[in-house]
């Protein structure tokens, strides 16, 4: 495993995605010269925990991180897109049967946080809003807490977990966003207690998105760069039982910059990446398809 | 036909052979213009005696200072007059249907004379035209973008004294010249801003041409063409002159002026039809006259088939200002697929279709693009890609902008004689910088490197004691004996397959 400058960027298989689209070997991703924001932010695209090294450059999803980055006073922020929307790029809808349903995720925290608030009554408000079947897809931490899972599965939802995220190079999943877009093509709608990285990409994914429920919050929750508060003024409109849709794509597309993609050829280079075996097939066709 | 000796004159002095300050006014530019004068014509000042030969010898009067330069003239205009000495001792006779006087009013005195103000040099000059009689001018702008980029300039024998732009009778800018010359009786009837140096401008551009929007792609080609390969000068005087364009600015900074101006005959009519029209009945004035490295080719808006658009390099530079890289993609990609890729981005005109035209020989496209790597980094947008910002590197990236594969290895070496080397004080000041900013990141870079190094050992020393530790214990010492005996094995068929081969 080649390791990147930051564990980070390899989470969720992010930096596997973006090793496929190279053109690259996408099993054994190289290393990226640079942290790559790894989840949708309001602040400057990097986890709070980052520590950085100069001239070391920050690989964001979108021109708006990449401004507040900037006005923060952080150099070296080049705006490449979400791998996500390399990985919608990369993959057409196959025709299958009509989506149904509602993928819920409900707030969950990182490792070593825990989410305080009443998820029985969030289950009250799921089912009296979804019209159709729910599938709950929970973090790996509740996935693994029995109570928690159970809870949702007594409630007559299908729960699933679309798995490990990863960390230090180590229990890496590049399966993670796979498994999520499946999953999201299947549901007609994606919702969440808080407007997060998921719900933005199921509205690029082609679900209908919805923001409802007690947000919750976390044990100790600092509001850094507004918190909550701050996402729920800024972005209202994607807020509620029904948004929509074009608004949310809109506003999917921008916060993922998918709008922003570079050309194979072009992100092989910012992200310091050799050239890939095949030359021939990264030029002619643009994006690699396997 | 021998010299006359008017008084004043240089004996041992040559304004022709440049040797002693600039070069005479010349340059292909020119020559249309004076394929125009008629008439008794008086050349006042050094000119290019390339340029004279437009004019019929038997019309032509001569004046310069130096014998040497009057003598060569003679020699070369069998019929013509020729006059040595300072202007002051020529007699105040209104004898000559025009006056050519492009190298400007500075080199028609001689040492032997005292100061005179601008104005009064002016006056005599003007003195010598019959009423209607037209004065052909270069003059210098003391605050031309030609001084604003030069570093301080050594001093040639001919600065006895040098222009002073503080002598509030020489003409501070183009509406003053316009006024100095209306003062003395002669009406501005066309007007040049000369590019890229007083002396020999290879362009000259007339206020409609410089005003027309649809022209500015144009413009901006012809001012890289005019002013490009020019080294040891504070900042790269294209991006001056380009810029000076966009706002409005390109005849206020020129280097120097061209005019044409006529003394008033009474009959307003008549004055007009001849200020419209070349003498010679050719048509009318030219609008500009551009001569890159050839000879000056004379356009007139009215029948013109010039590119109409944007410049393609301001185009690109301006995205890179708004950091809008999604329109840079997609001009970078317009130029390099079409038939305009060999061509610089500097001299390419993008219609309002986003068709795109060269206004120069097309090349090997990769060094087009990476002639453009080196507008971005001079233009201080380098910032906008991550990595080492030197040449290649960039070349590469901007081609992978546009779907193309390409190492920096790959990237051909610069058209330009200066090389990779910055051509300016500016450029040289932004490239030690970056080369400074570069060395520190790298150095930091380097130590957490070894920081990322030591955790790593320290990692790898953990598992080795933990390795040891289980090595010890019955199940590893079981392992141990099994790897162990596995390896004797191989040893001993290596050495089984060795004696057979042997």
């Amino acid at each position: 495993m080649g390791w990147g400058v930051h564990h980070a960027n390899h989470y969720y298989g992010h930096s596997h995605v973006l090793a496929r689209y190279c053109g690259l070997d996408d099993s054994d991703p190289p290393r990226i010269q640079g942290y790559l924001q790894h989840g949708w932010n309001i602040g400057d695209g990097l986890a709070p925990d980052h520590e950085f090294v100069p001239g070391v450059a920050k690989f964001v999803w979108s021109e708006r991180v990449r401004r507040r980055a900037w006005s923060l006073g952080r150099r070296d922020v080049y705006v490449v897109g979400a791998p996500w929307a390399y990985l919608l790029a990369m993959e057409p809808e196959p025709a299958g049967p009509p989506r149904a349903g509602t993928i819920w995720y409900p707030f969950h925290g990182w490792e070593g946080q825990h989410v305080v608030g009443d998820h029985d009554g969030l289950i009250d408000e799921i089912r009296g809003t979804e019209p159709g079947p729910v599938t709950v897809c929970l973090y790996w931490q509740e996935y693994r807490t029995r109570q928690v899972r159970q809870r949702y599965e007594r409630a007559g939802f299908r729960v699933i977990c679309h798995g490990y995220r990863g960390g230090w190079w180590t229990d890496l999943d590049p399966g993670f966003l796979y498994r999520q877009l499946a999953e999201q093509r299947r549901h007609a709608r994606v919702a969440s207690n808080r407007l997060c990285s998921a719900v933005l990409y199921g509205a690029l994914a082609g679900c209908a998105p919805a923001v409802y429920g007690d947000p919750m919050r976390l044990e100790g929750e600092r509001s850094a760069f507004g918190g909550q508060a701050r996402i729920e003024r800024e972005w209202a409109d994607l807020h509620g039982a029904a948004v929509d849709p074009a608004v949310a794509r809109r506003a999917a597309v921008a916060e993922l910059g998918a709008d922003r993609l570079l050309p194979p050829a072009e992100l092989r280079r910012v992200l310091g990446w050799p050239m890939p075996a095949s030359v021939g097939d990264a030029e002619l066709t643009g994006v690699l398809t396997r | 036909m021998t010299v006359t000796l008017l008084g004043g004159e240089m004996l041992l002095w040559s304004d022709l052979d440049a040797a002693h300050g600039p070069p005479p006014a010349g340059g292909p530019a020119a020559r249309p213009l004076l394929g125009a004068v008629s008439g008794r014509t008086l050349v006042a000042g050094p000119h290019d005696p390339e340029l004279l030969d437009a004019i019929p010898a038997e019309q032509l009067t001569v004046l310069v200072r130096g014998v040497a330069d009057a003598e060569a003239l003679a020699a070369r205009y069998a019929g013509a007059t020729v006059w040595c000495g300072s202007l002051e001792k020529v007699a105040a006779v209104p004898a000559y249907d025009t006056v050519v006087a492009l190298d400007g009013l500075d080199r028609l005195r001689s040492a032997e004379d005292g100061e005179l103000p601008w104005d009064e040099t002016l006056a005599r000059l003007v003195s010598v035209l019959r009423p209607g009689g037209r004065l052909l001018l270069g003059v210098e702008n003391l605050f031309g973008l030609h001084r604003l980029v030069a570093l301080p300039p050594a001093l040639a024998d001919t600065d006895w004294v040098v222009p002073d732009d503080h002598d509030p009778s020489r003409p501070a800018g183009p509406a003053d010249l316009r006024a100095k010359l209306a003062a003395a009786g002669v009406a501005v009837v066309r007007s040049y801003a000369a590019y890229p140096a007083p002396v020999a401008p290879s362009v000259l551009l007339g206020p409609e041409i410089l005003a027309e929007p649809s022209l500015a792609g144009f413009v901006a080609a012809t001012l890289t063409t005019a002013c490009a390969a020019t080294t040891g000068m504070l900042a790269d005087p294209v991006r001056l002159a380009v810029g000076a364009a966009r706002h409005g600015l390109a005849t206020e900074l020129a280097p120097a002026w061209t005019v044409l101006a006529q003394l008033a005959t009474g009959n307003v009519e008549h004055a007009t039809a001849r200020s419209e029209h070349g003498a010679t009945g050719a048509g009318p004035w030219p609008d500009a006259v551009v001569a890159a490295g050839g000879p000056g080719r004379e356009i007139r808006l009215a029948d013109d088939d010039l590119p109409r658009g944007r410049g393609l390099a301001g185009l690109m530079l301006a995205a890179c200002q708004r950091r809008d890289l999604p329109a840079l993609r997609e001009l970078l990609a317009g130029w390099q697929d079409g038939p305009a890729a060999g061509v610089p981005a500097d001299r390419v005109v993008v219609g309002a279709d986003g068709r795109c035209t060269g206004l120069a020989p097309a090349g090997e496209p990769l060094v087009a693009l990476r002639h453009f790597a080196r507008l971005v980094i001079d233009g201080g947008y380098a910032h906008l890609w991550p990595g080492a910002a030197g040449e290649p590197e960039l070349t590469a990236l901007l081609a992978g902008m546009t779907g193309r594969e390409l190492e920096p290895t790959a990237v051909p070496p610069a058209a330009s004689s200066t090389g990779d080397s910055p051509g300016s004080v500016r450029e040289l000041t932004m490239a030690r910088d970056r080369l400074a900013r570069e060395l520190a990141e790298a150095r930091a870079k380097h130590d957490w490197y070894e920081q990322m190094l030591a955790t790593r050992e320290a990692e790898l020393k953990r598992v080795r004691q933990i390795n040891a530790v289980l090595s010890a214990t019955v199940p590893g010492r079981a392992a141990s004996t099994l790897v162990g005996g596995l390896r004797a094995g191989k040893r001993a068929m290596r050495a089984v397959v060795r004696r057979t081969r042997g």
